[in-house]
């Protein structure tokens, strides 16, 4: 092998290991919307309440689905970790109407033999309001929401780096099953970024929980989710960065105590089952539920 | 959940009575089998647009045939008979016919049906009742014309009287969460009535409850309703005649309903609703109450009451009644036993008064006639075989309210209402107020 030949090879490792880094950087920003599905959400809140939902995730991932949904190890035995502060917050203005933000916080890592590259800070602020619209018996309720999507940094390996605009339509219900109290909720959304060749998102959720006392003090749910992400720009091109193109579902288990009617923890768990163009990975996270009752 | 537990707890305090008809089905057990039916009306709420339907299935497992009728007779609520069927039906040992009913063209209203079997080793009777466009019920009676000034001439004397609103706490019945006061209030004649409110422990002195005002059933004793729930204070009120207020109207059971009912302005009825009013005026003292959340509920005649002080008190901002009594009074007469047969006696003893009299001066306690007045989001739940509020009766009250309302029917069951509807009160409250 030739140096000139050494040379090239270099060249391109270090092309593909940052365009694997921004495009798993995204996502890793991404799971932070699935791991908040790991308690009940899209359900009214009481006016002049507010909702906290500090959380901290670690996402791991050392594979990857190809262009065709080929899963395989990252070259050069890489692995990407990405540890996500979030917090959010929903303010209930009235009956019908509530506020809701998200700011999150990210710091990931992506290493390959004889590379490494980190980034952090301040990701994509999300701001919106949730409207109500109806229920069915007082059980179950339909919510939508507008959210602007604004981001608070410069450097591309933490994201889109664009504005953002979202509507969600959510269901959600309470119910029971074998003698105990379950919820659902059931979220759809579709995400616009703005810019050149800004992708649209479909974000999608599904969860189920169910409560293991009757006093609501243990519960435990499962959550199945996704990304499906497009672009104008459809000419594939091996940086995933510039492709946009990606989508995958993930699976979460989660478990939640509330120490009272004011504050909750939630342990959480999830692991991607299907992708394309996307990082193969699995995630864990701790989220607090503080209420200002 | 927790609501609907106290809220359960509540509609039994409040006199609901227990009337569980088992008649959803019968058997007949024998040495090798039996035979059993079922009746399903093919309608969930047992009401029909149009033509009346119904399935009568036998299953017969004995290891013997089965030869006789299966036959119905259709009364009205009234039981004055309005037609009849019977078909010859033969049930193979150790199988299952079904056979299908159909009655058309009946007037608008409810009616009774029994469905009876006879067959050789099996004889029964399944009693169930049904509606037809029952939206369309109106009572043929009018609202007395002065019906909102003998009212507001009412709640005039009641303002007159000054309330000495008491407090006192009772620790001995307190329980983890809440603390428990009795309350003590001058109502209409400065008649003394007490009651009891229950209030989630709390650190923060600034809180504010909405409230579940509990009315009472007939001579119920209320009690103190405690419970898991953290966002309600619930108060139970003893009416004057009843339980802890019980007071110079000391009667005998069955003569309370009666007690100066010759006399509309003396009717007791008439202190017992303007109780409920006073009750209110009790939770505006309260710095602590949600003047803005007020729920008023209960079952039977307290019912009654929550329709009547939902139509005389527009503080009051949400009415659940559940098989209310004395509703189209003038039409009870001849459907129901109870209290139409105690007044009657009543009457009888009366020299001078007369059943006609009596019915004129039930006109301004009549519960529909409240109903009109009502401008809170409200709630019915009855029963279509209750014995005492029949479903004739309590739609043309339904139908008098013009408020956002809604009701619960259930069509096996008397005069009680299900966990369901305690539930789904529950839920709607906590929509109402916002107490998500």
């Amino acid at each position: 092998m030739d140096a000139g030949y050494v040379c090239i090879i270099l060249k391109h490792d270090m092309k593909f290991t940052k365009a694997h880094l921004k495009y798993i950087a995204a996502l890793a920003i991404l799971i932070i919307a699935l791991n908040k599905k790991s308690f009940a959400d899209g359900f009214p809140v009481r006016p002049k309440t507010l909702i906290l939902n500090p959380s901290v995730s670690y996402f791991f991932a050392n594979k990857e689905w190809d262009s065709v949904g080929v899963k395989k190890p990252f070259p050069q035995n890489g692995q990407f970790t990405a540890i996500t502060y979030s917090l959010s917050a929903e303010y209930g203005i009235s009956r019908r109407w509530t506020f809701v933000a998200l700011l999150p916080f990210v710091s990931n890592t992506f290493e390959q033999t004889g590379y490494r590259n980190s980034a952090n800070g301040l990701t994509d602020l999300e701001t919106g309001i949730r409207y109500y619209l109806a229920n069915i018996d007082y059980k179950y309720y339909f919510m939508l929401q507008g959210t602007v999507i604004t981001p608070l940094y410069t450097n591309p390996n933490l994201g889109y780096g664009q504005s953002g605009a979202e509507i969600k339509l959510s269901f959600a219900g309470s119910g029971h099953l074998f003698g105990r109290n379950t919820y659902f909720s059931l979220e759809d959304g579709v995400r616009q970024y703005f810019g050149s060749a800004g992708p649209t998102q479909n974000r999608y959720s599904g969860t189920f929980g169910i409560t293991l006392d009757s006093r609501f003090k243990n519960q435990v749910s499962v959550s199945l989710g996704g990304f499906y992400s497009t672009s104008s720009f459809t000419k594939f091109d091996p940086n995933p960065a510039v492709n946009k193109n990606f989508a995958f579902n993930q699976v979460s288990l989660s478990y939640g105590h509330s120490f009272s009617r004011a504050f909750s923890v939630f342990l959480s768990g999830g692991t991607f089952i299907t992708g394309r163009n996307t990082g193969a990975g699995s995630s864990a996270s701790v989220a607090f539920i503080i209420k200002s009752f | 959940m927790r609501l609907g537990k106290i809220l359960l707890i509540v509609c039994v305090l409040l006199g609901v009575t227990a009337f569980n008809k088992t008649l959803a089905g019968s058997s007949k057990a024998h040495q090798e089998g039996e035979v059993s039916t079922t009746l399903d009306i093919h309608d969930s709420n047992g009401i029909f647009n149009g033509t009346a339907s119904f399935t009568f299935s036998v299953k017969n497992t004995l290891d013997k045939d089965q030869d006789g009728t299966v036959s119905y007779q259709l009364t009205t609520e009234g039981g004055v008979k309005v037609t009849s069927s019977s078909i010859k039906v033969k049930i193979d040992r150790n199988s299952n016919e079904n056979y299908d009913f159909n009655i058309p063209d009946l007037k608008t209203g409810f009616y009774k049906i029994n469905f009876m079997i006879n067959v050789t080793d099996y004889d029964d009777t399944t009693l169930r009742a049904f509606g037809i466009r029952a939206k369309e019920i109106k009572s043929s009676y009018a609202k007395p014309a002065d019906f909102d000034q003998f009212w507001q001439k009412a709640k005039d004397e009641l303002a007159k009287v000054k309330p000495n609103f008491k407090i006192t706490p009772v620790p001995k019945k307190n329980t983890d969460n809440r603390d428990v006061f009795e309350i003590e209030m001058q109502s209409l004649d400065n008649y003394t009535i007490r009651g009891w409110l229950t209030i989630p422990k709390t650190k923060d002195k600034k809180r504010k409850f909405a409230v579940l005002l509990g009315l009472p059933g007939y001579q119920v004793d209320l009690e103190p309703i405690v419970g898991q729930d953290d966002d309600l204070a619930i108060i139970t009120l003893n009416t004057r005649g009843q339980g802890t207020s019980r007071g110079p109207i000391n009667t005998r059971r069955d003569e309370f309903i009666f007690y100066h009912i010759d006399n509309k302005e003396k009717y007791v009825m008439r202190g017992v609703i303007m109780d409920c009013v006073r009750c209110v005026d009790f939770i505006y003292s309260q710095s602590n109450l949600r003047h803005d959340n007020i729920l008023a509920t209960g079952g039977s005649m307290g019912g009654y009451l929550a329709l009547a002080v939902a139509g005389l008190d527009k503080r009051v901002n949400l009415c659940s009644a559940q098989n209310p009594i004395l509703c189209d009074v003038r039409n009870l007469v001849g459907e129901v036993d109870w209290p139409m047969s105690s007044i009657k006696k009543f009457v009888a003893t009366q020299p001078g008064l007369t059943m006609d009299k009596v019915l004129s001066n039930m006109d301004y306690f009549d519960g529909k006639n409240f109903a009109v007045n009502i401008n809170c989001p409200t709630l019915v739940g009855i029963g279509l075989l209750d014995p005492f509020a029949p479903p004739n009766n309590e739609y043309a009250t339904y139908n008098n309210i013009t408020a956002k309302k809604r009701i619960m029917v259930f069509k096996d069951l008397g005069h009680e209402i299900s966990q369901k509807y305690k539930d789904l009160e529950g839920r709607w409250m906590r929509d109402t107020f916002a107490l998500f």
